[in-house]
């Protein structure tokens, strides 16, 4: 795969594809760093990497028609989802992984915006568990 | 959705035709017969959602008034402008926001000229106006 651009993303909530709705997708995958200087580090600090953790951030266009994304979030704040994200929306490949995060839906923000803009919001959830990825 | 913009254009038309006596066009017209709003497209932008689930047009609304009498022309596009009441062209061109489900939802933004302009060699009064279409 070369550079792209991103139009295509597929992103997927507990299997509803909400792409249409969404303007901006973002999965970080953190690993926290344990501190492992000691008197031989020669005056640097040492680190290894500890346990990982996540998270999941996207921006939405509002919609509160039957099956809009605002629709779909109000039921979800407080369970665990599962966030799909393609990044071309193409077929999964080696080139082309589909990553899949469970995440706490921690919070929703269902009423934004300024008046005369187009009402979005944005939200961010912490993974939990595994993340994976697949290539087929 | 599937995008037409010949549609989204005629429907912002006929929402215009709601104002008494406006006589409106989706398409330019060779004559056009005062007053009369012409609504056409002037920019789109493409990909604000993933996968096309936005695309953002800008459209104008240009009404033409006959300026034989330039104070009965004034009067009339300063109806036009404002924005409430029942020449308002603001609340004409929003009054079905969807415009029958062709969209997502619509907002006249602002009037954007006032002023003369030569359309088959005679002159006008003309006001435009914009429109965010969210389709």
């Amino acid at each position: 795969m070369a550079k792209y651009v991103v139009t295509g993303t597929y992103v997927t909530l507990n299997g509803d594809d909400i792409s249409g709705n969404t303007a901006r997708a973002e999965l970080v995958i953190n690993a926290a760093e344990i501190d492992t200087t000691d008197f031989g580090s020669n005056g640097f600090t040492e680190i290894i990497g500890g346990l990982k953790s996540g998270q999941v951030t996207l921006d939405f266009h509002n919609d509160f028609g039957a099956g809009g994304i605002s629709t779909l979030l109000s039921d979800l704040v407080g369970t665990i989802g599962t966030v799909t994200i393609n990044p071309t929306g193409s077929a999964v490949s080696s080139t082309n992984p589909t990553w899949t995060a469970p995440v706490m839906v921690s919070s929703f923000t269902p009423v934004a915006g300024a008046v005369g803009d187009l009402a979005t919001f944005s939200v961010t959830f912490p993974t939990t568990g595994e993340i994976t990825y697949a290539t087929a | 959705m599937s995008l037409d913009i010949q549609n989204i254009r005629d429907a912002i038309a006929t929402n215009l035709a709601t104002i008494s006596g406006l006589r409106t066009s989706g398409d330019v017209p060779d004559n056009p017969n005062p007053p009369h709003a012409v609504v056409f497209l002037e920019t789109v932008e493409y990909d604000d959602a993933f996968r096309g689930g936005l695309t953002t047009l800008m459209m104008k609304v240009m009404v033409i008034v006959s300026r034989a009498d330039d104070r009965t022309a004034q009067r009339k596009l300063n109806q036009y402008i404002s924005p409430d009441g029942a020449r308002s062209i603001k609340s004409a061109v929003e009054s079905d926001r969807s415009l029958g489900g062709l969209v997502q939802t619509l907002r006249l933004t602002d009037m954007t000229s006032l002023g003369s302009t030569i359309v088959s060699d005679q002159e006008y009064m003309a006001v435009e106006f914009s429109v965010a279409v969210y389709a």
